[in-house]
Protein backbone atom coordinates (compact mmCIF):
# COMPACT_ATOMS: atom_id res chain seq x y z
CA UNK A 1 0.00 0.00 0.00
CA UNK A 2 2.74 2.42 0.98
CA UNK A 3 4.59 1.45 -2.16
CA UNK A 4 1.64 2.27 -4.43
CA UNK A 5 1.21 5.61 -2.69
CA UNK A 6 4.85 6.29 -3.35
CA UNK A 7 4.37 5.66 -7.08
CA UNK A 8 1.27 7.82 -7.30
CA UNK A 9 2.12 10.76 -5.08
CA UNK A 10 5.86 10.93 -4.70
CA UNK A 11 8.23 10.96 -1.80
CA UNK A 12 6.62 13.43 0.53
CA UNK A 13 3.23 11.72 0.71
CA UNK A 14 4.83 8.34 1.09
CA UNK A 15 6.92 9.48 4.06
CA UNK A 16 3.88 10.85 5.78
CA UNK A 17 2.08 7.60 5.12
CA UNK A 18 4.93 5.80 6.79
CA UNK A 19 4.64 7.99 9.89
CA UNK A 20 0.87 8.34 10.14
CA UNK A 21 -0.39 5.52 7.99
CA UNK A 22 -3.98 5.77 9.08
CA UNK A 23 -4.36 9.51 8.62
CA UNK A 24 -2.58 9.33 5.28
CA UNK A 25 -5.06 6.72 4.11
CA UNK A 26 -7.94 8.98 5.02
CA UNK A 27 -6.32 11.81 3.08
CA UNK A 28 -5.65 9.52 0.14
CA UNK A 29 -9.25 8.39 0.21
CA UNK A 30 -10.47 11.99 0.08
CA UNK A 31 -8.47 12.77 -3.02
CA UNK A 32 -8.45 9.41 -4.74
CA UNK A 33 -10.59 10.36 -7.72
CA UNK A 34 -8.67 13.56 -8.44
CA UNK A 35 -5.00 12.78 -7.92
CA UNK A 36 -3.09 15.73 -6.59
CA UNK A 37 -6.20 17.83 -5.92
CA UNK A 38 -5.86 17.69 -2.12
CA UNK A 39 -4.07 20.81 -1.12
CA UNK A 40 -2.71 20.74 2.41
CA UNK A 41 -3.47 23.94 4.26
CA UNK A 42 -1.23 23.79 7.34
CA UNK A 43 -2.87 26.77 9.00
CA UNK A 44 -5.92 24.57 9.75
CA UNK A 45 -3.65 22.27 11.71
CA UNK A 46 -1.66 24.91 13.54
CA UNK A 47 -4.60 27.21 14.22
CA UNK A 48 -6.61 24.36 15.68
CA UNK A 49 -3.78 23.74 18.11
CA UNK A 50 -2.34 27.14 18.95
CA UNK A 51 -5.19 29.47 18.19
CA UNK A 52 -8.23 27.27 18.82
CA UNK A 53 -11.65 28.69 18.14
CA UNK A 54 -14.25 28.98 20.88
CA UNK A 55 -15.93 25.88 19.49
CA UNK A 56 -12.78 23.80 19.96
CA UNK A 57 -12.22 25.09 23.50
CA UNK A 58 -15.83 24.29 24.23
CA UNK A 59 -15.42 20.83 22.76
CA UNK A 60 -12.39 20.15 24.93
CA UNK A 61 -14.30 21.36 27.97
CA UNK A 62 -17.22 19.10 27.18
CA UNK A 63 -15.00 16.09 26.56
CA UNK A 64 -13.14 16.55 29.84
CA UNK A 65 -16.25 17.46 31.81
CA UNK A 66 -18.33 14.57 30.55
CA UNK A 67 -15.42 12.14 30.98
CA UNK A 68 -14.82 13.16 34.58
CA UNK A 69 -18.47 13.01 35.60
CA UNK A 70 -19.16 9.78 33.71
CA UNK A 71 -16.06 8.16 35.21
CA UNK A 72 -17.14 9.28 38.66
CA UNK A 73 -20.58 7.78 38.10
CA UNK A 74 -18.86 4.63 36.84
CA UNK A 75 -16.65 4.32 39.92
CA UNK A 76 -19.56 4.80 42.31
CA UNK A 77 -21.70 2.26 40.44
CA UNK A 78 -18.71 -0.04 40.20
CA UNK A 79 -18.18 0.02 43.98
CA UNK A 80 -21.83 -0.80 44.62
CA UNK A 81 -21.91 -3.45 41.90
CA UNK A 82 -18.75 -5.03 43.31
CA UNK A 83 -20.22 -5.12 46.82
CA UNK A 84 -23.45 -6.47 45.32
CA UNK A 85 -21.56 -9.25 43.60
CA UNK A 86 -19.95 -10.20 46.91
CA UNK A 87 -23.08 -9.82 49.03
CA UNK A 88 -24.47 -12.67 51.09
CA UNK A 89 -28.02 -11.64 50.15
CA UNK A 90 -28.96 -13.40 46.90
CA UNK A 91 -31.11 -10.63 45.31
CA UNK A 92 -28.17 -8.18 45.61
CA UNK A 93 -25.92 -10.66 43.86
CA UNK A 94 -28.52 -11.24 41.17
CA UNK A 95 -29.05 -7.55 40.42
CA UNK A 96 -25.31 -6.83 40.33
CA UNK A 97 -24.54 -9.78 38.09
CA UNK A 98 -27.42 -8.94 35.75
CA UNK A 99 -26.26 -5.33 35.45
CA UNK A 100 -22.68 -6.27 34.64
CA UNK A 101 -23.83 -8.98 32.25
CA UNK A 102 -26.04 -6.63 30.22
CA UNK A 103 -23.76 -3.61 30.03
CA UNK A 104 -20.57 -5.49 29.33
CA UNK A 105 -22.33 -7.72 26.83
CA UNK A 106 -23.70 -5.06 24.49
CA UNK A 107 -21.88 -2.38 22.47
CA UNK A 108 -21.82 1.12 23.93
CA UNK A 109 -22.94 2.42 20.53
CA UNK A 110 -26.08 0.31 20.74
CA UNK A 111 -26.67 1.40 24.34
CA UNK A 112 -26.47 5.05 23.28
CA UNK A 113 -28.93 4.55 20.43
CA UNK A 114 -31.32 2.48 22.53
CA UNK A 115 -31.37 4.54 25.70
CA UNK A 116 -31.38 7.95 24.03
CA UNK A 117 -33.23 7.64 20.74
CA UNK A 118 -34.96 4.32 21.40
CA UNK A 119 -36.65 5.27 24.66
CA UNK A 120 -37.73 8.63 23.28
CA UNK A 121 -39.05 7.16 20.03
CA UNK A 122 -41.18 4.68 21.95
CA UNK A 123 -42.24 7.51 24.28
CA UNK A 124 -41.20 5.46 27.29
CA UNK A 125 -38.86 8.04 28.72
CA UNK A 126 -37.90 11.53 27.72
CA UNK A 127 -34.53 12.79 28.90
CA UNK A 128 -35.20 16.07 30.74
CA UNK A 129 -33.33 19.36 30.76
CA UNK A 130 -31.66 19.80 34.12
CA UNK A 131 -31.39 23.38 35.28
CA UNK A 132 -28.32 23.57 37.48
CA UNK A 133 -28.01 27.16 38.65
CA UNK A 134 -26.81 29.33 35.77
CA UNK A 135 -26.32 26.45 33.32
CA UNK A 136 -28.78 24.10 31.68
CA UNK A 137 -27.72 20.52 31.15
CA UNK A 138 -29.19 19.49 27.83
CA UNK A 139 -31.01 16.15 27.55
CA UNK A 140 -28.41 14.66 25.22
CA UNK A 141 -25.58 15.60 27.55
CA UNK A 142 -27.39 14.19 30.55
CA UNK A 143 -28.10 11.00 28.61
CA UNK A 144 -24.50 10.85 27.41
CA UNK A 145 -23.14 11.13 30.95
CA UNK A 146 -25.59 8.61 32.37
CA UNK A 147 -25.12 6.01 29.65
CA UNK A 148 -21.34 6.34 29.62
CA UNK A 149 -21.32 6.18 33.42
CA UNK A 150 -23.58 3.16 33.65
CA UNK A 151 -21.58 1.36 30.98
CA UNK A 152 -18.34 2.22 32.78
CA UNK A 153 -19.75 0.99 36.10
CA UNK A 154 -20.10 -2.50 34.68
CA UNK A 155 -16.39 -2.59 33.86
CA UNK A 156 -15.40 -0.91 37.14
CA UNK A 157 -17.34 -3.56 39.08
CA UNK A 158 -14.82 -6.25 38.23
CA UNK A 159 -11.88 -3.92 38.86
CA UNK A 160 -13.21 -2.89 42.27
CA UNK A 161 -14.03 -6.48 43.18
CA UNK A 162 -10.49 -7.55 42.39
CA UNK A 163 -9.23 -4.66 44.52
CA UNK A 164 -11.37 -5.63 47.49
CA UNK A 165 -10.32 -9.27 47.21
CA UNK A 166 -6.68 -8.18 47.21
CA UNK A 167 -7.02 -6.73 50.74
CA UNK A 168 -5.87 -9.09 53.49
CA UNK A 169 -8.94 -10.65 55.18
CA UNK A 170 -7.22 -9.91 58.50
CA UNK A 171 -7.92 -6.22 57.89
CA UNK A 172 -11.62 -6.92 57.78
CA UNK A 173 -11.41 -8.93 61.00
CA UNK A 174 -9.37 -6.29 62.79
CA UNK A 175 -11.91 -3.62 61.86
CA UNK A 176 -14.82 -5.81 62.93
CA UNK A 177 -13.15 -6.67 66.22
CA UNK A 178 -12.94 -2.93 66.98
CA UNK A 179 -16.71 -2.67 66.63
CA UNK A 180 -16.82 -1.20 63.13
CA UNK A 181 -19.91 -1.92 61.05
CA UNK A 182 -19.75 -3.34 57.53
CA UNK A 183 -20.12 0.14 56.04
CA UNK A 184 -17.39 1.66 58.22
CA UNK A 185 -15.08 -1.27 57.55
CA UNK A 186 -15.55 -0.88 53.80
CA UNK A 187 -15.26 2.90 53.75
CA UNK A 188 -12.40 3.42 56.14
CA UNK A 189 -10.35 0.23 56.01
CA UNK A 190 -10.99 -1.98 52.98
CA UNK A 191 -11.67 0.45 50.13
CA UNK A 192 -8.73 2.78 50.89
CA UNK A 193 -6.44 -0.24 50.68
CA UNK A 194 -8.24 -1.63 47.64
CA UNK A 195 -7.76 1.76 45.99
CA UNK A 196 -4.05 1.10 45.60
CA UNK A 197 -4.85 -1.94 43.48
CA UNK A 198 -7.76 -0.28 41.71
CA UNK A 199 -6.06 2.92 40.59
CA UNK A 200 -3.76 1.62 37.82
CA UNK A 201 -6.62 -0.07 35.92
CA UNK A 202 -8.86 2.88 36.78
CA UNK A 203 -6.33 5.11 35.04
CA UNK A 204 -6.64 2.93 31.98
CA UNK A 205 -10.39 3.19 32.15
CA UNK A 206 -10.33 6.97 32.36
CA UNK A 207 -7.89 7.16 29.47
CA UNK A 208 -10.40 5.10 27.50
CA UNK A 209 -13.25 7.26 28.70
CA UNK A 210 -11.61 10.44 27.36
CA UNK A 211 -11.52 8.86 23.93
CA UNK A 212 -14.84 7.03 24.11
CA UNK A 213 -16.72 10.30 24.61
CA UNK A 214 -16.20 10.77 20.85
CA UNK A 215 -19.10 8.34 20.41
CA UNK A 216 -21.36 11.02 21.86
CA UNK A 217 -21.21 12.75 18.48
CA UNK A 218 -24.00 10.29 17.78
CA UNK A 219 -26.19 12.27 20.18
CA UNK A 220 -25.23 15.55 18.46
CA UNK A 221 -23.08 16.60 21.39
CA UNK A 222 -20.33 18.93 20.23
CA UNK A 223 -17.51 17.44 22.21
CA UNK A 224 -13.99 17.41 20.83
CA UNK A 225 -14.46 14.93 17.99
CA UNK A 226 -17.80 16.27 16.81
CA UNK A 227 -16.48 19.81 16.84
CA UNK A 228 -13.68 18.84 14.49
CA UNK A 229 -16.05 16.77 12.42
CA UNK A 230 -18.22 19.86 12.09
CA UNK A 231 -15.26 22.05 11.11
CA UNK A 232 -14.33 19.44 8.55
CA UNK A 233 -17.76 19.57 7.01
CA UNK A 234 -17.33 23.25 6.16
CA UNK A 235 -13.63 23.35 5.29
CA UNK A 236 -12.92 19.82 4.04
CA UNK A 237 -9.47 20.18 5.60
CA UNK A 238 -9.85 16.59 6.77
CA UNK A 239 -6.19 15.73 6.99
CA UNK A 240 -5.15 18.81 8.94
CA UNK A 241 -8.18 18.96 11.21
CA UNK A 242 -8.24 15.35 12.33
CA UNK A 243 -4.49 15.46 12.73
CA UNK A 244 -5.00 18.34 15.14
CA UNK A 245 -7.92 16.53 16.76
CA UNK A 246 -5.68 13.52 17.44
CA UNK A 247 -3.05 15.79 18.99
CA UNK A 248 -5.66 17.27 21.33
CA UNK A 249 -6.73 13.81 22.49
CA UNK A 250 -3.10 12.83 22.92
CA UNK A 251 -2.52 15.91 25.02
CA UNK A 252 -5.50 15.10 27.27
CA UNK A 253 -4.47 11.48 27.79
CA UNK A 254 -0.86 12.52 28.42
CA UNK A 255 -1.86 15.03 31.08
CA UNK A 256 -4.00 12.33 32.65
CA UNK A 257 -0.98 10.04 32.72
CA UNK A 258 0.84 12.53 34.96
CA UNK A 259 -2.18 13.02 37.20
CA UNK A 260 -2.54 9.27 37.55
CA UNK A 261 1.07 8.86 38.63
CA UNK A 262 0.51 11.39 41.40
CA UNK A 263 -2.63 9.67 42.59
CA UNK A 264 -0.86 6.32 42.69
CA UNK A 265 1.82 7.84 44.91
CA UNK A 266 -0.79 9.17 47.23
CA UNK A 267 -2.32 5.75 47.71
CA UNK A 268 1.02 4.01 48.14
CA UNK A 269 1.15 5.23 51.76
CA UNK A 270 2.31 2.54 54.13
CA UNK A 271 3.48 0.17 51.39
CA UNK A 272 6.92 -0.91 50.27
CA UNK A 273 6.91 1.80 47.57
CA UNK A 274 6.82 4.49 50.23
CA UNK A 275 9.77 3.05 52.09
CA UNK A 276 12.73 4.06 49.95
CA UNK A 277 13.79 6.89 52.21
CA UNK A 278 14.94 10.19 50.73
CA UNK A 279 13.62 9.58 47.24
CA UNK A 280 10.14 9.19 48.63
CA UNK A 281 10.54 12.30 50.75
CA UNK A 282 11.32 14.43 47.71
CA UNK A 283 8.56 12.95 45.66
CA UNK A 284 6.20 13.19 48.57
CA UNK A 285 6.79 16.91 48.73
CA UNK A 286 6.44 17.29 44.97
CA UNK A 287 3.07 15.60 44.95
CA UNK A 288 1.82 17.34 48.07
CA UNK A 289 1.60 14.41 50.45
CA UNK A 290 0.79 15.35 53.97
CA UNK A 291 3.78 16.54 55.92
CA UNK A 292 3.93 15.11 59.40
CA UNK A 293 7.02 16.99 60.55
CA UNK A 294 4.94 19.46 62.51
CA UNK A 295 3.32 16.82 64.67
CA UNK A 296 6.41 15.30 66.18
CA UNK A 297 6.50 17.35 69.34
CA UNK A 298 6.60 14.38 71.70
CA UNK B 1 18.06 -4.50 70.78
CA UNK B 2 17.28 -2.71 74.00
CA UNK B 3 14.24 -3.76 75.94
CA UNK B 4 11.64 -1.03 75.60
CA UNK B 5 10.32 0.66 78.67
CA UNK B 6 6.84 -0.59 79.43
CA UNK B 7 5.02 1.69 81.81
CA UNK B 8 3.79 0.26 85.06
CA UNK B 9 0.51 2.14 84.68
CA UNK B 10 -0.69 0.92 81.30
CA UNK B 11 -4.38 1.16 81.98
CA UNK B 12 -3.95 4.66 83.36
CA UNK B 13 -3.82 5.73 79.73
CA UNK B 14 -7.45 4.75 79.25
CA UNK B 15 -8.63 6.02 82.61
CA UNK B 16 -8.05 2.96 84.75
CA UNK B 17 -9.13 -0.64 84.62
CA UNK B 18 -12.34 -1.00 82.59
CA UNK B 19 -15.03 -2.27 84.89
CA UNK B 20 -16.95 -5.24 83.49
CA UNK B 21 -20.64 -5.21 84.35
CA UNK B 22 -20.75 -8.78 85.62
CA UNK B 23 -18.58 -10.92 87.84
CA UNK B 24 -18.41 -13.59 85.18
CA UNK B 25 -17.15 -11.71 82.14
CA UNK B 26 -17.18 -14.64 79.75
CA UNK B 27 -19.67 -17.44 80.14
CA UNK B 28 -19.54 -19.99 77.34
CA UNK B 29 -21.99 -22.86 77.61
CA UNK B 30 -21.90 -26.03 75.53
CA UNK B 31 -20.53 -24.35 72.44
CA UNK B 32 -20.54 -26.47 69.29
CA UNK B 33 -18.93 -25.36 66.08
CA UNK B 34 -18.61 -27.11 62.73
CA UNK B 35 -16.56 -26.29 59.67
CA UNK B 36 -18.68 -28.19 57.21
CA UNK B 37 -18.67 -31.74 58.60
CA UNK B 38 -15.65 -31.13 60.79
CA UNK B 39 -16.69 -30.80 64.42
CA UNK B 40 -14.16 -28.29 65.76
CA UNK B 41 -15.69 -27.35 69.11
CA UNK B 42 -17.49 -30.04 71.08
CA UNK B 43 -19.61 -28.81 73.97
CA UNK B 44 -17.01 -26.35 75.11
CA UNK B 45 -17.88 -24.56 78.33
CA UNK B 46 -15.66 -21.97 79.92
CA UNK B 47 -16.11 -19.20 82.44
CA UNK B 48 -13.77 -16.28 82.90
CA UNK B 49 -14.21 -14.10 85.97
CA UNK B 50 -13.52 -10.44 86.28
CA UNK B 51 -9.80 -9.57 86.28
CA UNK B 52 -8.88 -13.13 85.55
CA UNK B 53 -6.26 -14.19 83.00
CA UNK B 54 -7.00 -17.49 81.35
CA UNK B 55 -4.43 -19.06 79.08
CA UNK B 56 -5.63 -21.69 76.61
CA UNK B 57 -3.03 -24.22 75.56
CA UNK B 58 -3.18 -27.25 73.33
CA UNK B 59 -1.86 -28.72 70.11
CA UNK B 60 -2.61 -26.92 66.83
CA UNK B 61 -5.98 -27.83 65.41
CA UNK B 62 -7.40 -28.31 68.89
CA UNK B 63 -9.92 -25.47 68.42
CA UNK B 64 -8.44 -22.94 70.84
CA UNK B 65 -8.14 -20.15 68.26
CA UNK B 66 -11.57 -20.98 66.86
CA UNK B 67 -12.97 -20.74 70.36
CA UNK B 68 -11.74 -17.23 71.09
CA UNK B 69 -12.84 -16.13 67.62
CA UNK B 70 -16.33 -17.32 68.58
CA UNK B 71 -16.20 -15.15 71.70
CA UNK B 72 -16.40 -11.98 69.57
CA UNK B 73 -18.39 -13.68 66.85
CA UNK B 74 -15.73 -13.67 64.16
CA UNK B 75 -16.92 -17.27 63.80
CA UNK B 76 -20.50 -18.47 63.96
CA UNK B 77 -21.45 -21.23 66.35
CA UNK B 78 -23.99 -23.94 65.66
CA UNK B 79 -25.24 -24.44 69.19
CA UNK B 80 -24.62 -23.29 72.72
CA UNK B 81 -24.45 -19.80 74.18
CA UNK B 82 -21.63 -17.35 74.74
CA UNK B 83 -22.29 -14.49 77.11
CA UNK B 84 -19.85 -11.63 77.51
CA UNK B 85 -20.61 -9.09 80.18
CA UNK B 86 -24.04 -10.66 80.46
CA UNK B 87 -24.89 -10.18 76.76
CA UNK B 88 -25.54 -13.12 74.48
CA UNK B 89 -22.95 -12.72 71.73
CA UNK B 90 -23.95 -12.81 68.08
CA UNK B 91 -27.43 -14.27 68.47
CA UNK B 92 -30.96 -13.67 69.58
CA UNK B 93 -32.99 -16.46 71.09
CA UNK B 94 -36.33 -16.93 69.42
CA UNK B 95 -38.84 -19.46 70.69
CA UNK B 96 -41.05 -20.77 67.89
CA UNK B 97 -40.24 -17.87 65.62
CA UNK B 98 -41.25 -15.24 68.19
CA UNK B 99 -38.79 -12.75 69.61
CA UNK B 100 -37.85 -13.46 73.20
CA UNK B 101 -37.15 -10.29 75.10
CA UNK B 102 -35.86 -11.77 78.33
CA UNK B 103 -34.17 -15.11 77.77
CA UNK B 104 -35.31 -17.78 80.20
CA UNK B 105 -38.08 -15.74 81.83
CA UNK B 106 -41.04 -17.00 79.82
CA UNK B 107 -43.26 -19.96 80.62
CA UNK B 108 -42.56 -22.30 77.78
CA UNK B 109 -39.00 -21.45 77.03
CA UNK B 110 -37.30 -24.57 78.11
CA UNK B 111 -33.74 -24.81 76.83
CA UNK B 112 -34.72 -27.11 74.00
CA UNK B 113 -37.53 -24.97 72.64
CA UNK B 114 -35.51 -21.84 71.87
CA UNK B 115 -33.69 -21.32 68.62
CA UNK B 116 -30.63 -19.18 67.97
CA UNK B 117 -31.00 -16.59 65.24
CA UNK B 118 -28.02 -14.51 64.22
CA UNK B 119 -28.28 -10.98 65.51
CA UNK B 120 -28.27 -7.86 63.34
CA UNK B 121 -24.85 -6.87 62.08
CA UNK B 122 -25.09 -3.51 63.84
CA UNK B 123 -25.82 -5.13 67.22
CA UNK B 124 -22.92 -7.52 66.82
CA UNK B 125 -20.63 -4.59 65.98
CA UNK B 126 -21.84 -2.88 69.14
CA UNK B 127 -21.09 -5.96 71.27
CA UNK B 128 -17.57 -6.16 69.85
CA UNK B 129 -16.76 -2.68 71.18
CA UNK B 130 -16.45 -4.30 74.61
CA UNK B 131 -14.08 -7.00 73.42
CA UNK B 132 -10.53 -6.17 72.38
CA UNK B 133 -8.75 -8.60 70.13
CA UNK B 134 -5.08 -9.01 69.30
CA UNK B 135 -4.19 -11.14 66.31
CA UNK B 136 -1.29 -13.41 65.52
CA UNK B 137 -0.41 -11.32 62.47
CA UNK B 138 -1.08 -7.92 64.11
CA UNK B 139 -3.45 -6.73 61.34
CA UNK B 140 -2.58 -3.07 61.83
CA UNK B 141 -4.12 -0.85 59.16
CA UNK B 142 -1.19 -0.30 56.77
CA UNK B 143 -2.55 2.95 55.32
CA UNK B 144 -2.61 4.62 58.72
CA UNK B 145 0.17 5.76 61.01
CA UNK B 146 0.61 4.27 64.48
CA UNK B 147 -1.46 6.97 66.14
CA UNK B 148 -4.11 6.88 63.41
CA UNK B 149 -4.46 3.13 63.96
CA UNK B 150 -5.12 3.74 67.63
CA UNK B 151 -7.57 6.65 67.36
CA UNK B 152 -9.55 5.21 64.42
CA UNK B 153 -12.07 3.16 66.38
CA UNK B 154 -12.48 5.52 69.36
CA UNK B 155 -13.28 8.33 66.93
CA UNK B 156 -15.44 6.52 64.39
CA UNK B 157 -17.06 3.88 66.57
CA UNK B 158 -17.27 5.54 69.98
CA UNK B 159 -17.57 9.07 68.64
CA UNK B 160 -14.74 10.41 70.79
CA UNK B 161 -13.45 13.81 69.67
CA UNK B 162 -10.13 13.87 67.84
CA UNK B 163 -8.40 15.87 70.58
CA UNK B 164 -9.49 13.48 73.27
CA UNK B 165 -8.59 10.44 71.18
CA UNK B 166 -5.15 11.88 70.44
CA UNK B 167 -4.43 12.46 74.12
CA UNK B 168 -5.39 8.89 74.93
CA UNK B 169 -3.57 7.53 71.88
CA UNK B 170 -0.35 9.29 72.80
CA UNK B 171 -0.62 8.11 76.40
CA UNK B 172 -1.06 4.54 75.19
CA UNK B 173 1.85 4.77 72.76
CA UNK B 174 4.07 6.17 75.48
CA UNK B 175 3.11 3.42 77.88
CA UNK B 176 3.89 0.65 75.42
CA UNK B 177 7.26 2.33 74.85
CA UNK B 178 6.57 3.68 71.35
CA UNK B 179 6.00 7.40 71.84
CA UNK B 180 8.58 8.15 69.13
CA UNK B 181 6.74 6.10 66.54
CA UNK B 182 3.54 8.13 66.55
CA UNK B 183 3.67 9.13 62.88
CA UNK B 184 5.29 6.01 61.50
CA UNK B 185 3.48 3.61 59.19
CA UNK B 186 3.28 -0.04 60.33
CA UNK B 187 5.52 -1.40 57.59
CA UNK B 188 8.42 0.59 59.00
CA UNK B 189 8.08 -1.06 62.39
CA UNK B 190 9.34 -4.38 63.69
CA UNK B 191 6.92 -7.18 64.45
CA UNK B 192 7.21 -6.58 68.18
CA UNK B 193 6.52 -2.88 67.76
CA UNK B 194 3.54 -3.58 65.52
CA UNK B 195 2.08 -6.00 68.04
CA UNK B 196 2.48 -3.52 70.89
CA UNK B 197 0.62 -0.94 68.79
CA UNK B 198 -2.05 -3.53 68.02
CA UNK B 199 -2.50 -4.03 71.78
CA UNK B 200 -2.71 -0.27 72.28
CA UNK B 201 -5.28 -0.07 69.47
CA UNK B 202 -7.46 -2.68 71.16
CA UNK B 203 -7.08 -1.00 74.58
CA UNK B 204 -8.14 2.36 73.16
CA UNK B 205 -11.70 1.03 73.02
CA UNK B 206 -11.58 0.50 76.82
CA UNK B 207 -12.69 -3.11 76.45
CA UNK B 208 -14.03 -5.17 79.33
CA UNK B 209 -12.24 -8.19 77.93
CA UNK B 210 -9.11 -8.73 75.87
CA UNK B 211 -8.62 -11.72 73.59
CA UNK B 212 -5.13 -12.65 72.44
CA UNK B 213 -4.86 -15.07 69.54
CA UNK B 214 -1.30 -16.44 69.64
CA UNK B 215 0.09 -12.91 69.89
CA UNK B 216 3.73 -13.93 69.81
CA UNK B 217 3.66 -16.79 67.31
CA UNK B 218 4.53 -14.61 64.31
CA UNK B 219 7.36 -12.80 66.07
CA UNK B 220 11.11 -13.26 65.86
CA UNK B 221 12.35 -14.71 69.16
CA UNK B 222 14.05 -11.50 70.29
CA UNK B 223 10.76 -9.60 70.07
CA UNK B 224 8.59 -12.02 72.02
CA UNK B 225 9.71 -10.60 75.34
CA UNK B 226 8.58 -7.02 74.72
CA UNK B 227 5.08 -8.15 73.76
CA UNK B 228 4.77 -10.54 76.70
CA UNK B 229 5.94 -7.72 78.95
CA UNK B 230 2.97 -5.60 77.88
CA UNK B 231 0.60 -8.51 78.40
CA UNK B 232 1.99 -9.30 81.84
CA UNK B 233 1.55 -5.69 82.83
CA UNK B 234 -2.07 -5.76 81.65
CA UNK B 235 -2.74 -8.91 83.67
CA UNK B 236 -1.10 -7.40 86.75
CA UNK B 237 -3.27 -4.29 86.48
CA UNK B 238 -6.42 -6.39 86.41
CA UNK B 239 -7.49 -6.62 82.78
CA UNK B 240 -9.72 -9.60 82.08
CA UNK B 241 -7.94 -11.66 79.43
CA UNK B 242 -8.15 -14.87 77.43
CA UNK B 243 -4.84 -15.75 75.85
CA UNK B 244 -4.21 -18.50 73.35
CA UNK B 245 -0.50 -19.07 73.56
CA UNK B 246 2.35 -21.52 73.37
CA UNK B 247 4.35 -19.42 75.83
CA UNK B 248 4.33 -21.76 78.81
CA UNK B 249 6.57 -19.44 80.80
CA UNK B 250 4.01 -16.68 80.42
CA UNK B 251 1.18 -19.02 81.39
CA UNK B 252 3.02 -20.19 84.48
CA UNK B 253 3.84 -16.67 85.59
CA UNK B 254 0.66 -14.78 84.75
CA UNK B 255 -2.29 -17.09 84.30
CA UNK B 256 -4.88 -17.51 87.00
CA UNK B 257 -6.08 -20.52 85.15
CA UNK B 258 -4.75 -22.70 82.35
CA UNK B 259 -7.16 -24.49 80.03
CA UNK B 260 -5.93 -27.44 78.02
CA UNK B 261 -7.85 -28.09 74.81
CA UNK B 262 -7.46 -31.00 72.43
CA UNK B 263 -9.59 -32.10 69.50
CA UNK B 264 -12.28 -29.53 70.22
CA UNK B 265 -12.72 -30.50 73.85
CA UNK B 266 -11.63 -28.86 77.08
CA UNK B 267 -9.46 -31.66 78.43
CA UNK B 268 -8.40 -30.13 81.68
CA UNK B 269 -8.33 -26.83 83.49
CA UNK B 270 -6.77 -25.59 86.67
CA UNK B 271 -4.15 -23.32 88.13
CA UNK B 272 -0.84 -23.25 86.22
CA UNK B 273 0.69 -25.33 89.02
CA UNK B 274 -1.92 -28.04 88.80
CA UNK B 275 -1.84 -28.25 85.02
CA UNK B 276 1.89 -28.01 84.50
CA UNK B 277 3.16 -29.89 87.54
CA UNK B 278 0.54 -32.55 88.10
CA UNK B 279 -1.74 -32.89 85.09
CA UNK B 280 -4.51 -35.41 85.63
CA UNK B 281 -5.13 -36.21 81.98
CA UNK B 282 -2.94 -38.32 79.75
CA UNK B 283 -3.45 -35.97 76.78
CA UNK B 284 -2.20 -33.00 78.81
CA UNK B 285 0.87 -34.93 79.90
CA UNK B 286 1.59 -35.97 76.30
CA UNK B 287 1.22 -32.40 75.05
CA UNK B 288 3.35 -30.89 77.78
CA UNK B 289 6.10 -33.45 77.35
CA UNK B 290 6.35 -32.44 73.70
CA UNK B 291 6.36 -28.72 74.28
CA UNK B 292 8.42 -28.31 77.44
Amino acid sequence: MTLSLYRRYGTRRALLAGCLLFIALVAAGCSSDKPGAYNIRPQYFWDSLFNPSGAIVNGIGLTVGISVIAQFVGVVLGVFAAMGKMAKFLPFRFVANFYVWVFRGTPLLVQLMFFFYGLQAAQIFKWPIIVAGPIDILPEILAGIVILGVNEGAYMAEIVRAGILAVDPGQNEAAKSLGMTYGQTMRRIVLPQAARVIIPPLGNEFNNMLKTTSLLSLLSIFELYNTFSNLNASSLATFELFGACAVWYLLLTTIWGFVQARIEMRFARGTAVSNDGSDWGLRARLVGLRNNAGNQGH
Amino acid sequence: MTTPHISSDLLGAIGGVPRPETDVVVDARDVNKFFGRLHVLKNVSLQVKRQETVVIIGPSGSGKTTFIRCVNHLEKIQSGRIFVNGHLIGYRETPAGRKLRIPGRGKNHAEGSTKLVEDKERNIAHQREEIGMVFQRFNLFPHMTAIENIIEAPMHVRGTSKDEAMVMGRALLERVGLAAKENVYPNQLSGGQQQRIAIARALAMKPALMLFDEPTSALDPEMIGEVLEVMKELAREGMTMIVVSHEMGFAREVANRVVMMDDGVVVEEGTPDQVFSSPTQERTRAFLSKIL
